[in-house]
């Protein structure tokens, strides 16, 4: 209807079935996006799956993980069929554990001041730098945001980390863990987390007579059309895959 | 021994692979129709594909199939019965895999494809058993819904598709429906002497 845009910005394909329809290409570079997701809604899954993809084009991925260890985290995902232990065993794949990083970097306290955030940012911006990153994931944001204690250091954190990352041109997703995906929900832990950063995905379950059907929703994505519809989503060996919810069956958020 | 209705492999002979089938048959006749659908489009035409079952367990099936000797080394089966019992899914059978419920229509389609995905068969086939049995779990609109998205999803990839309604036991607005999008018509339904 409104014919071809005469500027398009680069995409990063994700490679997830579907996904990159829905996005109209994909994500665009640079952009950091959030994942947020009640649990075993398939988070983890599709952004190992979105490293994975990088990593077969030869990009350099890295993932922190805050909310379990590395090791615990390859043993879940070999069952995959897309995930060969050879990408992280080539360097591809880069996974860090948070806890390490932190120990690493002298923040053992319970909660972090803005010194401790801004030399958490250099040493992921390190990291990205050193290695080459092109696509990143934190797994999850929510944890690391529980140590900062209020949402203007939390809003610091993300702002900078999201601008630093985008300078290198790294396409970043942040997991966000929200316990519901109701009517009251917010598409994050702490609701300053959404409206800092270039995109929002929201993955969850609608109950369908007493079984829970995964979905997935874009709500937000900074430079490129949408679809904002529901998709259902099936985890198979193969990965993440997408099709269109039935509109008959679709509650309310 | 049970004899195959021949009439359907001819019948099978005129469509494409881009056909989209709807097979209707009686309760007494259910099995017979889809095995005499299933057994040609095997052997005669070598083809692959995938059985989404909603009307009984899939390894019930698979043993009649077999006793029959209806080949089905390159059909896997979806079982959207056997999760529901208990004991369902113990059994040796390494095609089948399991939906908990009817009710998972989405699930349904995308298991389906990503089975479609791993298939060795150039030319395959999805056959959906049945409309009638997804009518008891599923609400008439969502269906029709379903349906639409269903058979033109294959259709588009040029997957034969074959779905299996006893008449009597469909909604009206379904069969309608059914009739629309589908383009050729098996009809072995039972004959009602009222």
């Amino acid at each position: 209807m409104f014919g071809t845009p005469q500027y398009t910005r680069d995409r990063c394909v994700t490679g997830i079935h579907g996904l990159d329809e829905i996005l109209r290409g994909g994500v665009p570079y640079g952009s950091t996006v959030l994942i947020g997701g009640t649990c075993g809604s398939g988070k983890t899954t599709m952004c190992i799956e979105f490293l994975v993809h990088g990593a077969q084009m030869g990009e350099a991925c890295a993932y922190f993980a805050a909310t379990e260890p590395s090791v615990k985290l390859l043993e879940n995902v070999r069952q995959y069929s897309f995930f060969d232990m050879e990408m992280v065993d080539k360097g591809l794949i880069n996974v860090f554990d948070m806890d390490v990083l932190y120990s690493w970097l002298g923040l053992t306290k319970a909660t972090f001041d803005r010194d401790d955030i801004d030399a958490l940012v250099k040493a992921i911006t390190d990291i990205v730098n050193t290695i080459g990153v092109t696509r990143l994931v934190i797994d999850s944001v929510t944890t690391l945001c529980y140590k900062v204690p209020n949402d203007q250091l939390i809003r610091d954190f993300l702002f900078t980390l999201g601008k630093t990352l985008a300078t290198q041109g790294c396409t970043s997703f942040l997991v966000a863990e929200i316990t519901s995906a109701g009517a009251k929900a917010h598409w994050s832990s702490f609701g300053v987390e959404e409206a800092i950063l270039d995109g929002i995905m929201v993955l969850g379950d609608i109950d369908r007579m007493g079984h829970l059907l995964r979905y997935i929703q874009v709500i937000k994505m900074r430079g490129t059309d949408h679809s904002r519809a529901k998709y259902a989503v099936e985890l198979t060996p193969m990965g993440v895959m997408l099709t269109p919810m039935l509109k008959w069956g679709v509650g309310s958020r | 021994m049970i004899e195959l209705d021949q009439r359907i492999a001819e019948q099978l002979t005129e469509i494409t692979l881009n056909s989209s089938l709807q097979v209707r048959c009686g309760t007494s006749n259910a099995f017979l129709v889809t095995a005499s659908l299933l057994e040609p489009l095997v052997t005669e035409f070598e083809m692959g594909g995938i059985y989404i079952s909603a009307s009984r367990p899939a390894p019930e099936l698979i043993d009649t199939l077999t006793e029959i000797g209806v080949p089905l080394g390159s059909i896997q089966f979806i079982d959207c019965v056997s999760s529901a019992l208990l004991g369902g899914t113990d059994n040796p059978y390494t095609n089948i895999s399991y939906i908990d419920s009817p009710i998972m229509l989405e699930s349904i389609l995308l298991r389906t494809l990503f089975h479609l995905r791993q298939m060795p068969t150039e030319q395959n086939f999805v056959v959906l058993d049945s409309v009638n049995a997804l009518a008891i779990y599923n609400e008439e609109r969502m269906l029709a819904e379903y349906l639409h998205t269903f058979i033109n999803t294959f259709r588009a990839r040029d997957v034969l598709t074959a779905v299996v309604t006893v008449p009597d036991q469909t909604p009206p607005s379904v069969l309608a429906n059914l009739d629309l999008y589908c383009t050729d018509l098996i009809d072995r339904g039972q004959v009602v002497i009222s």
